[in-house]
Protein backbone atom coordinates (compact mmCIF):
# COMPACT_ATOMS: atom_id res chain seq x y z
CA UNK A 1 0.00 0.00 0.00
CA UNK A 2 0.75 3.50 -1.14
CA UNK A 3 2.32 5.76 1.89
CA UNK A 4 0.79 8.73 -0.07
CA UNK A 5 -2.60 9.97 -1.41
CA UNK A 6 -1.88 11.14 -4.97
CA UNK A 7 -3.81 13.05 -7.50
CA UNK A 8 -2.58 14.49 -10.75
CA UNK A 9 -3.03 18.00 -11.82
CA UNK A 10 -1.84 19.13 -15.10
CA UNK A 11 0.91 16.38 -15.64
CA UNK A 12 1.96 16.75 -12.17
CA UNK A 13 1.10 14.19 -9.34
CA UNK A 14 0.65 15.80 -5.87
CA UNK A 15 0.93 13.56 -3.14
CA UNK A 16 0.11 13.57 0.34
CA UNK A 17 2.46 11.76 2.96
CA UNK A 18 0.10 9.65 5.28
CA UNK A 19 0.69 9.58 9.24
CA UNK A 20 1.36 13.22 8.59
CA UNK A 21 -0.34 16.07 10.49
CA UNK A 22 -1.26 19.24 8.26
CA UNK A 23 -2.28 22.81 8.73
CA UNK A 24 -4.45 24.55 5.96
CA UNK A 25 -1.13 26.23 4.96
CA UNK A 26 0.15 23.07 3.78
CA UNK A 27 3.01 22.72 6.92
CA UNK A 28 3.00 18.89 7.98
CA UNK A 29 4.72 17.67 10.96
CA UNK A 30 5.54 13.82 11.54
CA UNK A 31 6.00 12.51 15.35
CA UNK A 32 9.22 11.51 16.62
CA UNK A 33 10.52 10.23 19.91
CA UNK A 34 9.85 13.74 21.86
CA UNK A 35 9.96 15.96 19.37
CA UNK A 36 8.18 17.05 15.87
CA UNK A 37 9.94 17.40 12.47
CA UNK A 38 8.35 19.56 10.36
CA UNK A 39 7.97 20.39 6.53
CA UNK A 40 6.18 21.64 3.67
CA UNK A 41 3.63 19.62 1.03
CA UNK A 42 4.10 18.90 -1.97
CA UNK A 43 1.26 21.39 -3.13
CA UNK A 44 3.28 24.06 -1.18
CA UNK A 45 6.54 23.24 -2.96
CA UNK A 46 4.71 22.59 -6.37
CA UNK A 47 2.68 26.33 -6.21
CA UNK A 48 5.88 28.09 -4.73
CA UNK A 49 8.03 27.27 -7.38
CA UNK A 50 12.19 26.40 -7.22
CA UNK A 51 13.69 27.09 -3.86
CA UNK A 52 16.34 29.92 -3.91
CA UNK A 53 16.33 30.40 0.17
CA UNK A 54 15.03 28.78 2.98
CA UNK A 55 15.64 30.68 6.22
CA UNK A 56 14.59 29.80 9.41
CA UNK A 57 14.67 30.38 13.31
CA UNK A 58 17.75 29.09 14.63
CA UNK A 59 17.89 26.06 16.85
CA UNK A 60 17.23 27.39 20.66
CA UNK A 61 14.75 29.88 19.30
CA UNK A 62 11.36 29.41 20.97
CA UNK A 63 8.22 29.58 18.19
CA UNK A 64 4.10 30.19 18.59
CA UNK A 65 1.76 28.13 17.02
CA UNK A 66 1.06 30.19 13.54
CA UNK A 67 3.66 32.36 14.06
CA UNK A 68 6.51 32.76 11.54
CA UNK A 69 9.21 30.63 12.23
CA UNK A 70 10.96 30.74 8.55
CA UNK A 71 10.34 31.82 4.85
CA UNK A 72 10.88 30.19 1.62
CA UNK A 73 12.19 32.55 -0.86
CA UNK A 74 11.07 31.18 -4.50
CA UNK A 75 12.21 31.94 -7.88
CA UNK A 76 9.15 33.98 -8.13
CA UNK A 77 7.72 34.62 -4.77
CA UNK A 78 8.25 34.67 -0.62
CA UNK A 79 6.54 32.47 1.36
CA UNK A 80 5.90 32.47 5.10
CA UNK A 81 6.06 29.89 7.40
CA UNK A 82 4.03 29.35 10.32
CA UNK A 83 4.60 27.05 12.77
CA UNK A 84 2.61 24.07 13.19
CA UNK A 85 3.11 24.19 17.03
CA UNK A 86 4.43 26.46 19.90
CA UNK A 87 7.83 24.86 21.04
CA UNK A 88 11.85 25.61 20.65
CA UNK A 89 13.53 24.91 17.83
CA UNK A 90 16.26 21.87 18.18
CA UNK A 91 17.74 21.89 14.80
CA UNK A 92 16.93 23.24 11.57
CA UNK A 93 18.13 21.20 7.81
CA UNK A 94 21.60 22.79 7.19
CA UNK A 95 21.62 20.92 4.22
CA UNK A 96 19.07 23.34 2.53
CA UNK A 97 21.54 26.06 2.83
CA UNK A 98 23.23 24.77 -0.13
CA UNK A 99 20.62 22.94 -1.51
CA UNK A 100 17.40 24.26 -1.36
CA UNK A 101 16.40 22.64 -3.95
CA UNK A 102 15.95 19.32 -1.62
CA UNK A 103 12.31 21.13 -0.54
CA UNK A 104 11.64 20.57 -4.11
CA UNK A 105 12.87 17.09 -4.69
CA UNK A 106 11.80 15.91 -1.64
CA UNK A 107 9.66 17.54 0.57
CA UNK A 108 8.70 14.61 3.10
CA UNK A 109 11.50 13.30 3.47
CA UNK A 110 15.88 15.20 2.76
CA UNK A 111 13.61 18.64 2.18
CA UNK A 112 12.35 18.44 5.53
CA UNK A 113 12.85 21.67 7.64
CA UNK A 114 13.51 22.05 11.31
CA UNK A 115 12.65 19.70 13.89
CA UNK A 116 10.94 20.91 17.04
CA UNK A 117 10.44 20.12 20.40
CA UNK A 118 6.52 20.82 21.75
CA UNK A 119 5.64 22.47 24.61
CA UNK A 120 1.76 21.84 24.00
CA UNK A 121 1.57 18.59 21.94
CA UNK A 122 -1.80 17.22 22.87
CA UNK A 123 -3.94 20.30 22.77
CA UNK A 124 -2.61 21.62 19.87
CA UNK A 125 -2.19 18.50 17.50
CA UNK A 126 -6.26 18.62 17.73
CA UNK A 127 -5.64 21.80 15.64
CA UNK A 128 -3.69 19.74 12.99
CA UNK A 129 -5.66 18.32 10.04
CA UNK A 130 -5.34 14.37 9.32
CA UNK A 131 -3.50 13.48 5.76
CA UNK A 132 -7.00 12.49 4.87
CA UNK A 133 -8.54 16.08 5.53
CA UNK A 134 -5.59 17.63 3.90
CA UNK A 135 -5.52 15.70 0.59
CA UNK A 136 -9.45 17.16 0.58
CA UNK A 137 -8.23 20.65 1.67
CA UNK A 138 -5.77 20.46 -1.42
CA UNK A 139 -8.36 19.14 -4.20
CA UNK A 140 -11.00 21.77 -3.58
CA UNK A 141 -7.47 24.81 -3.55
CA UNK A 142 -6.45 22.87 -6.58
CA UNK A 143 -10.24 23.31 -8.59
CA UNK A 144 -10.39 26.80 -7.57
CA UNK A 145 -7.52 28.62 -7.51
CA UNK A 146 -5.03 26.82 -10.14
CA UNK A 147 -5.33 26.99 -13.95
CA UNK A 148 -1.96 25.68 -14.45
CA UNK A 149 1.38 24.95 -12.59
CA UNK A 150 4.36 26.06 -13.54
CA UNK A 151 6.68 23.38 -14.31
CA UNK A 152 9.48 22.37 -12.27
CA UNK B 1 -6.79 3.74 -24.39
CA UNK B 2 -6.04 3.66 -20.58
CA UNK B 3 -8.99 5.46 -18.76
CA UNK B 4 -7.74 9.00 -17.84
CA UNK B 5 -9.12 11.55 -15.01
CA UNK B 6 -8.98 14.13 -17.34
CA UNK B 7 -9.32 14.89 -20.78
CA UNK B 8 -6.08 17.09 -21.31
CA UNK B 9 -3.29 17.60 -24.56
CA UNK B 10 0.04 17.76 -24.54
CA UNK B 11 2.16 20.22 -26.56
CA UNK B 12 5.58 19.58 -27.25
CA UNK B 13 7.51 22.69 -28.60
CA UNK B 14 11.41 23.02 -29.77
CA UNK B 15 12.18 26.18 -29.07
CA UNK B 16 15.54 26.30 -31.35
CA UNK B 17 17.53 29.17 -30.42
CA UNK B 18 19.43 28.95 -33.64
CA UNK B 19 16.74 30.19 -35.59
CA UNK B 20 13.39 32.53 -35.46
CA UNK B 21 11.08 29.74 -36.25
CA UNK B 22 12.12 28.48 -33.49
CA UNK B 23 11.17 31.64 -31.19
CA UNK B 24 7.69 31.37 -32.94
CA UNK B 25 7.29 27.67 -32.13
CA UNK B 26 7.59 28.63 -28.56
CA UNK B 27 5.73 31.83 -28.27
CA UNK B 28 2.94 30.07 -30.45
CA UNK B 29 2.60 27.22 -27.89
CA UNK B 30 2.79 29.56 -24.78
CA UNK B 31 -0.03 31.26 -26.79
CA UNK B 32 -1.83 28.50 -26.28
CA UNK B 33 -1.19 27.32 -22.83
CA UNK B 34 -1.91 30.59 -21.79
CA UNK B 35 -4.87 32.41 -24.05
CA UNK B 36 -6.44 30.02 -26.69
CA UNK B 37 -6.64 26.49 -24.38
CA UNK B 38 -5.24 26.74 -20.98
CA UNK B 39 -7.48 24.67 -19.42
CA UNK B 40 -7.03 21.69 -22.25
CA UNK B 41 -3.22 21.72 -22.23
CA UNK B 42 0.02 20.94 -20.81
CA UNK B 43 3.35 21.89 -21.99
CA UNK B 44 6.30 19.06 -21.69
CA UNK B 45 9.16 20.79 -21.79
CA UNK B 46 11.39 19.59 -24.45
CA UNK B 47 14.76 19.60 -22.38
CA UNK B 48 13.63 17.81 -19.22
CA UNK B 49 11.86 15.61 -21.89
CA UNK B 50 14.94 14.39 -23.31
CA UNK B 51 17.09 14.77 -20.26
CA UNK B 52 14.88 12.03 -18.59
CA UNK B 53 12.03 13.88 -16.83
CA UNK B 54 9.63 11.54 -15.41
CA UNK B 55 6.16 13.25 -15.56
CA UNK B 56 7.07 14.98 -19.14
CA UNK B 57 7.66 11.26 -20.30
CA UNK B 58 4.75 9.43 -18.19
CA UNK B 59 2.25 12.64 -20.00
CA UNK B 60 3.30 12.08 -23.13
CA UNK B 61 2.82 8.44 -23.09
CA UNK B 62 -0.49 8.47 -21.72
CA UNK B 63 -2.35 11.62 -23.17
CA UNK B 64 -2.26 12.77 -26.73
CA UNK B 65 0.15 14.98 -27.80
CA UNK B 66 1.02 17.67 -30.75
CA UNK B 67 4.55 18.25 -31.16
CA UNK B 68 5.28 21.93 -32.67
CA UNK B 69 8.99 22.26 -35.11
CA UNK B 70 10.42 25.48 -35.56
CA UNK B 71 12.27 23.85 -38.74
CA UNK B 72 12.45 19.87 -40.69
CA UNK B 73 14.99 18.59 -38.25
CA UNK B 74 11.95 18.00 -36.43
CA UNK B 75 13.43 17.51 -32.97
CA UNK B 76 10.15 17.55 -31.01
CA UNK B 77 8.15 15.02 -33.20
CA UNK B 78 11.51 12.95 -33.17
CA UNK B 79 11.92 13.07 -29.27
CA UNK B 80 8.29 12.07 -28.78
CA UNK B 81 8.11 9.32 -31.18
CA UNK B 82 11.14 8.17 -29.29
CA UNK B 83 10.43 8.51 -26.19
CA UNK B 84 6.71 8.34 -25.46
CA UNK B 85 5.35 7.41 -28.75
CA UNK B 86 3.32 8.82 -31.84
CA UNK B 87 1.85 12.19 -31.71
CA UNK B 88 -1.54 12.84 -32.40
CA UNK B 89 -0.36 15.68 -34.74
CA UNK B 90 2.43 17.55 -35.72
CA UNK B 91 3.19 21.24 -36.55
CA UNK B 92 6.46 22.66 -38.74
CA UNK B 93 6.26 26.21 -38.43
CA UNK B 94 8.31 26.47 -41.72
CA UNK B 95 5.03 25.15 -43.60
CA UNK B 96 3.33 28.29 -42.52
CA UNK B 97 5.45 30.96 -43.65
CA UNK B 98 5.97 29.58 -46.88
CA UNK B 99 3.55 32.23 -48.02
CA UNK B 100 5.07 35.49 -49.40
CA UNK B 101 4.71 38.18 -47.64
CA UNK B 102 5.83 37.04 -44.01
CA UNK B 103 8.94 38.90 -42.67
CA UNK B 104 10.28 36.91 -39.94
CA UNK B 105 13.92 38.64 -39.08
CA UNK B 106 14.46 38.31 -34.96
CA UNK B 107 14.93 35.08 -33.58
CA UNK B 108 15.69 36.99 -29.69
CA UNK B 109 12.73 39.27 -30.17
CA UNK B 110 9.89 38.63 -33.15
CA UNK B 111 9.16 41.85 -34.75
CA UNK B 112 5.49 42.20 -35.84
CA UNK B 113 5.73 40.00 -38.53
CA UNK B 114 7.34 37.26 -36.34
CA UNK B 115 4.27 37.80 -34.12
CA UNK B 116 1.96 37.53 -36.82
CA UNK B 117 2.57 34.35 -37.00
CA UNK B 118 3.53 32.98 -34.15
CA UNK B 119 -0.72 34.04 -33.31
CA UNK B 120 -1.47 32.27 -36.65
CA UNK B 121 0.53 29.18 -35.55
CA UNK B 122 -1.21 29.53 -32.12
CA UNK B 123 -4.61 29.33 -33.63
CA UNK B 124 -3.50 26.59 -35.68
CA UNK B 125 -2.35 24.36 -32.69
CA UNK B 126 -5.06 25.54 -31.34
CA UNK B 127 -7.59 23.99 -34.28
CA UNK B 128 -5.23 20.40 -33.17
CA UNK B 129 -6.05 20.11 -29.57
CA UNK B 130 -9.59 21.02 -30.15
CA UNK B 131 -9.99 18.01 -33.11
CA UNK B 132 -7.70 16.03 -30.61
CA UNK B 133 -10.22 16.52 -27.82
CA UNK B 134 -13.31 15.50 -29.96
CA UNK B 135 -11.46 12.46 -31.50
CA UNK B 136 -11.12 11.22 -27.88
CA UNK B 137 -14.53 11.72 -26.73
CA UNK C 1 45.08 27.04 -48.70
CA UNK C 2 44.14 25.52 -45.63
CA UNK C 3 42.22 27.96 -43.47
CA UNK C 4 41.69 27.28 -39.76
CA UNK C 5 38.18 27.45 -38.34
CA UNK C 6 38.18 30.09 -35.48
CA UNK C 7 37.37 28.42 -32.26
CA UNK C 8 34.57 30.01 -30.32
CA UNK C 9 32.28 29.27 -27.21
CA UNK C 10 29.28 27.51 -27.63
CA UNK C 11 26.61 28.95 -25.08
CA UNK C 12 23.86 26.11 -24.61
CA UNK C 13 20.75 27.45 -22.78
CA UNK C 14 18.36 25.10 -21.53
CA UNK C 15 15.41 27.09 -22.84
CA UNK C 16 12.83 25.71 -20.50
CA UNK C 17 9.05 26.61 -21.79
CA UNK C 18 7.07 25.75 -19.11
CA UNK C 19 9.16 28.99 -16.10
CA UNK C 20 10.34 32.10 -16.41
CA UNK C 21 13.81 30.58 -15.46
CA UNK C 22 14.34 29.30 -19.06
CA UNK C 23 13.06 32.09 -21.47
CA UNK C 24 15.95 33.77 -18.59
CA UNK C 25 18.32 31.58 -20.00
CA UNK C 26 17.51 31.93 -23.20
CA UNK C 27 17.39 35.46 -23.07
CA UNK C 28 21.27 35.65 -21.49
CA UNK C 29 22.16 33.55 -24.30
CA UNK C 30 21.18 36.05 -27.17
CA UNK C 31 22.77 38.95 -25.21
CA UNK C 32 26.28 37.12 -25.15
CA UNK C 33 26.18 35.95 -28.60
CA UNK C 34 24.20 38.55 -30.21
CA UNK C 35 26.00 41.60 -28.42
CA UNK C 36 28.50 40.90 -25.45
CA UNK C 37 30.60 38.57 -27.41
CA UNK C 38 29.49 38.87 -30.83
CA UNK C 39 31.92 36.55 -33.26
CA UNK C 40 33.77 34.56 -30.43
CA UNK C 41 30.27 32.99 -29.40
CA UNK C 42 27.82 31.03 -30.80
CA UNK C 43 24.75 28.88 -29.46
CA UNK C 44 23.07 25.88 -30.69
CA UNK C 45 19.61 23.95 -30.25
CA UNK C 46 19.95 21.71 -27.26
CA UNK C 47 17.44 19.35 -29.17
CA UNK C 48 19.74 18.75 -31.98
CA UNK C 49 22.43 17.95 -29.46
CA UNK C 50 20.42 15.17 -27.89
CA UNK C 51 19.13 14.06 -31.08
CA UNK C 52 22.66 13.49 -32.33
CA UNK C 53 22.37 15.60 -35.61
CA UNK C 54 26.04 15.47 -36.89
CA UNK C 55 26.77 18.48 -37.44
CA UNK C 56 25.89 19.96 -34.08
CA UNK C 57 27.73 17.51 -32.66
CA UNK C 58 31.01 18.10 -34.18
CA UNK C 59 30.68 21.64 -33.02
CA UNK C 60 29.78 20.89 -29.44
CA UNK C 61 32.57 18.58 -29.22
CA UNK C 62 35.34 20.43 -31.22
CA UNK C 63 34.34 24.13 -29.18
CA UNK C 64 34.52 24.54 -25.68
CA UNK C 65 30.39 24.84 -24.34
CA UNK C 66 28.80 26.66 -21.66
CA UNK C 67 25.66 25.45 -20.60
CA UNK C 68 23.32 27.94 -18.99
CA UNK C 69 20.46 26.63 -17.06
CA UNK C 70 17.40 27.94 -15.52
CA UNK C 71 16.51 25.65 -12.78
CA UNK C 72 18.67 23.14 -10.57
CA UNK C 73 17.50 19.96 -12.78
CA UNK C 74 20.02 21.69 -14.92
CA UNK C 75 19.13 19.61 -18.07
CA UNK C 76 21.08 21.66 -20.83
CA UNK C 77 24.04 20.00 -18.72
CA UNK C 78 23.36 16.83 -18.32
CA UNK C 79 22.14 16.65 -22.29
CA UNK C 80 25.70 18.10 -23.08
CA UNK C 81 27.89 15.75 -21.58
CA UNK C 82 25.91 12.79 -22.38
CA UNK C 83 26.34 13.89 -25.84
CA UNK C 84 30.40 13.99 -25.04
CA UNK C 85 30.29 17.84 -25.71
CA UNK C 86 33.22 19.59 -24.31
CA UNK C 87 31.30 21.21 -20.94
CA UNK C 88 34.08 24.09 -19.85
CA UNK C 89 31.42 25.45 -17.40
CA UNK C 90 27.84 25.29 -16.01
CA UNK C 91 26.03 28.17 -15.14
CA UNK C 92 22.42 27.99 -13.73
CA UNK C 93 19.56 31.09 -13.72
CA UNK C 94 18.36 30.12 -10.19
CA UNK C 95 22.34 30.88 -8.87
CA UNK C 96 22.23 34.60 -10.48
CA UNK C 97 18.79 34.96 -8.51
CA UNK C 98 19.81 33.96 -5.70
CA UNK C 99 22.69 36.75 -5.43
CA UNK C 100 19.82 39.19 -6.65
CA UNK C 101 16.95 39.08 -4.23
CA UNK C 102 14.85 41.70 -5.53
CA UNK C 103 14.51 39.86 -8.79
CA UNK C 104 11.17 37.80 -9.50
CA UNK C 105 10.31 36.96 -12.91
CA UNK C 106 7.23 36.01 -13.41
CA UNK C 107 6.36 35.88 -17.25
CA UNK C 108 7.34 33.25 -18.97
CA UNK C 109 6.41 34.09 -22.78
CA UNK C 110 7.68 37.69 -22.73
CA UNK C 111 10.07 38.47 -19.99
CA UNK C 112 9.32 41.24 -17.98
CA UNK C 113 11.87 43.65 -16.51
CA UNK C 114 12.93 41.56 -13.28
CA UNK C 115 13.45 38.60 -16.23
CA UNK C 116 15.17 41.22 -18.83
CA UNK C 117 17.31 42.45 -15.90
CA UNK C 118 18.25 38.88 -14.71
CA UNK C 119 19.23 37.64 -18.08
CA UNK C 120 21.49 40.67 -18.35
CA UNK C 121 23.62 40.21 -15.48
CA UNK C 122 23.61 36.57 -16.07
CA UNK C 123 25.27 37.12 -19.41
CA UNK C 124 27.83 39.13 -18.02
CA UNK C 125 28.87 36.23 -15.57
CA UNK C 126 28.88 33.94 -18.68
CA UNK C 127 30.69 36.47 -20.95
CA UNK C 128 33.63 36.69 -17.95
CA UNK C 129 34.05 32.99 -18.30
CA UNK C 130 34.04 33.15 -21.93
CA UNK C 131 37.29 35.68 -21.98
CA UNK C 132 38.89 33.20 -19.79
CA UNK C 133 38.07 30.39 -21.87
CA UNK C 134 39.47 32.00 -24.68
CA UNK C 135 42.47 32.70 -23.09
CA UNK C 136 43.72 29.19 -22.53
Amino acid sequence: MSEYLSTTFDKFELRVRKGYYYTEDGLWISMEEGRVRVGVSDYVQRTGGDMAFVELLKPGSTVERQREFGTLETAKTTVSLLSPMSGTVEEANGRLVEKPELVNSDPYGEGWLATLAPRKLENELKTLMSADGYFELMLKKLETEHKKLEVR
Amino acid sequence: MVDLPEKKVGIISCSGEACVEGTISRVATRLVLEKLRPEETVTICLPLFLAGGKEERAFAKYYPTITVDGCDKLCAKTATERYSGKPASSIVITDLTRNPGCSRSGRRKLDSGGLALAEKAAERIAKEVDQVLDHWR
Amino acid sequence: MKTTMQKKVIVIPCSGIGKALGSVSREATYEIVESLRKGVTDTTCLALITSGDEETLQLVKTNKCITVDGCPLQCAEKNVKLAGGELAASFRVVDTLKENRKLKPKSVTFLDHDGQELASLLAKQVAEKVDELLKE
